[in-house]
């Protein structure tokens, strides 16, 4: 136990040095792009993970990325509201959502394989309203964001480490909350839930009231997620950041990675993200179809190879002892 | 008014083609106790040999269509055999998560080879005239024929010593077991029954619709929906709400548009699922 707690101080402390150093060290921009699209589905996923772990799987995480970037965006483009101010009011917006959601499955008894059906229709829903209001989304052509150059209070970057070191930031937020989770007393109650609903009910523990503070938690930050990406491409489409692609590949990065375990999500992230990327670079030119086949393919492979997700394998390897 | 009953009578035969396409995937998830995701996307698959067949090596339609049946009955067994057997025991959403994987893979695999342009195979289906109802021969067609293939399907599943194992997997594995039922061979048998039931579905879609690539996902959605509404696994269920759903599809989209009706379906799915999520026949949650 000595050893493994030495083991899990010094790698993330390397993962962060390095990652801190990163974009001073003559690399190419492409690089600083990639690992910041690593941190924004590192968030997204680990948000995910959050009721993920407790047995709450949501498929309809899109959702609440969609009306957190929309939220900002629209406000910022028609009203020139700061997206910074734009970022809060769309979690709170996506809070709401998801305590109506939350509330009505919790209360009806909504768990497991319904809980995740009902979120993921949730997901379609929102992109189908997305592009049924396409006066004023943009529709399935999506919406770029105005463009003001350089400008903090705008949340607008033309160099790419701003946002780099942004998202870098609210990835450690994101990480904090799962530590101050995981020292709370609602991780074990959730974890009590997770296990057996009924007999944790039965010793008192109140089932709606700690679900649904995971929930607003993990839609929050979700939604911050949602809206730090469309900030970062500058454009959005109901694809892109709702609707059940988007769901699917946010809880896909995190199970990947390993869903129980702080790091998981980050992992799970940073391989689904670099073999996208390299299966895009390499082969996407000439034979779009084919990379995304072989990413396809890749998925499935990985999945059903390591169900326990690649940290959740190797830290049970590791520490076993 | 008129207007309406048209969309009535659509809705019904919308609602007949609409059974069959749900009923497989309601098979699987009866038997196999899993969820296929990427249905829809395999009746686009069979859309497409059936199309290979007829259109570009000129073999006539029937022939076309039984090929095709044989080959996505066929690609179901490989489901089976690749993916869903090394995952029996694996968590839930691990499962999902590796059938969604599989909509990637079609949906590319379908774009590779027949690229990105709307296919289809021009056929001459009159519209039939009935007073002020105009009803599409084309749908009729489907309607009929869904209903037939269904009932032979119930034949199959009720009179037939396979069916009755199957139904008896279905309902309980370990007595199934001990009665002497190979649920290795049962599975291969349902998920073959399912995947020559995407084949067939397409076949009667060929004189309805043209096909793309993304072709299959709304169809997934539908058949989603309709399963759950009518109770996971629920045969008579699926049956029921699959013309629930057609009726409200094809009203709404008369209404409204058909961009509403999408979403009045989905909320009415929502809806019923917080109430009453073992669905409209389900028997009651397995927790």
């Amino acid at each position: 136990m000595n050893s493994s707690g030495i083991i899990g101080k010094i790698i993330p402390g390397f993962v962060l040095l390095a990652a801190v150093i990163l974009p001073f060290l003559p690399v190419s921009t492409y690089i600083i792009h990639v690992v910041t699209l690593i941190f924004i589905w590192s968030l997204i996923g680990t948000a995910w993970s959050y009721m993920g772990r407790f047995g709450l799987v949501s498929l309809g995480h899109g959702a609440f990325m969609g009306i957190g970037a929309y939220t900002a965006t629209l406000l910022f483009n028609s009203f020139g509201l700061s997206p910074w101010l734009g970022m809060i009011l769309g979690a709170f917006a996506a809070c709401f959502l998801g305590a109506v959601l939350g509330y009505a499955c919790f209360r009806f008894g909504i768990i497991g394989d319904y809980f995740a059906l009902v979120t993921l229709a949730v997901a379609e829903l929102v992109a189908l309203l997305i592009v049924a209001f396409r006066e004023t989304t943009g529709g399935s052509l999506g919406l770029t964001i105005r463009s003001v150059g350089t400008s903090v209070v705008d949340f607008q970057f033309e160099n790419r480490i701003y946002f780099y070191f942004i998202c870098m930031g609210f990835l450690a937020l994101v990480l904090y909350i799962w530590k101050r989770i995981d020292g709370s007393d609602m991780r074990k109650a959730l974890a009590a839930i997770g296990e057996d609903e009924i007999a944790a009910a039965s010793l008192g523990v109140n089932i709606i009231k700690n679900k649904m503070a995971i929930t607003l938690i993990s839609t929050f930050c979700t939604s911050l997620g949602g809206t730090l990406y469309a900030q970062y491409i500058t454009y959005l489409s109901p694809d892109t950041v709702s609707g059940v692609g988007v769901s699917l590949a946010v809880p896909f990065k995190a199970i990947l990675g390993g869903m129980f375990t702080l790091w998981g999500p980050f992992i799970g992230s940073t391989i689904v993200v670099s073999l996208e990327e390299y299966i895009r670079v390499a082969y996407g030119g000439k034979y779009t179809s084919l990379s995304q086949i072989a990413y396809g393919l890749a998925l499935v492979v990985l999945i059903m190879f390591l169900p326990k997700g690649i940290f959740g394998t190797i830290k049970e390897k590791l520490f076993r002892k | 008014m008129e207007q309406l009953l048209n969309a009535l009578i659509n809705g019904i035969l919308l609602g007949g083609v609409l059974a069959l396409l749900a009923f497989g995937l309601n098979l699987i998830f009866g038997v196999v106790k899993i969820i296929h995701m990427a249905y829809g996307q395999f009746v686009m698959l069979g859309f497409y040999i059936i199309y290979f067949f007829c259109a570009t090596l000129g073999l006539p339609i029937t022939m076309s269509v039984i090929i095709g049946v044989v080959i996505m009955a066929l690609f179901g067994a490989l489901t089976q055999l690749s993916l869903i057997k090394p995952l029996l025991s694996a968590p839930r959403v691990n499962q999902l998560l590796a059938l969604a994987s599989l909509i990637i893979i079609v949906e590319n695999l379908a774009m590779f080879i027949w690229g990105a342009d709307y296919r289809g195979i021009p056929m001459d289906m009159p519209i039939i005239e009935i007073g002020t109802v105009f009803i599409r021969s084309s749908y009729l067609f489907a309607f009929i024929g869904a209903l037939a293939v269904l009932g032979l399907l119930y034949l199959f599943l009720h009179s037939t010593f396979t069916g009755l194992a199957i139904r008896a997997v279905a309902q309980d594995m370990e007595v199934a077991k001990l009665m002497g039922v190979n649920p290795g061979l049962i599975y291969y048998i349902t998920l073959m029954t399912g995947g020559a039931l995407t084949g067939v579905v397409a076949a009667f879609f060929v004189p309805i619709y043209t096909v793309h690539p993304h072709f299959g996902s709304s169809f997934t959605i539908m058949a989603f929906i309709i399963v759950v509404l009518g109770g996971m696994g629920n045969l008579l269920g699926g049956f029921i709400s699959a013309f629930i759903i057609g009726i409200v599809t094809s009203v709404a989209a008369v209404l409204t548009t058909t961009e509403v009706a999408d979403i009045v379906v989905l909320v009415i799915f929502i809806m019923v699922m917080l109430v009453r999520p073992q669905g409209i026949l389900g028997k009651g949650v397995a927790t």
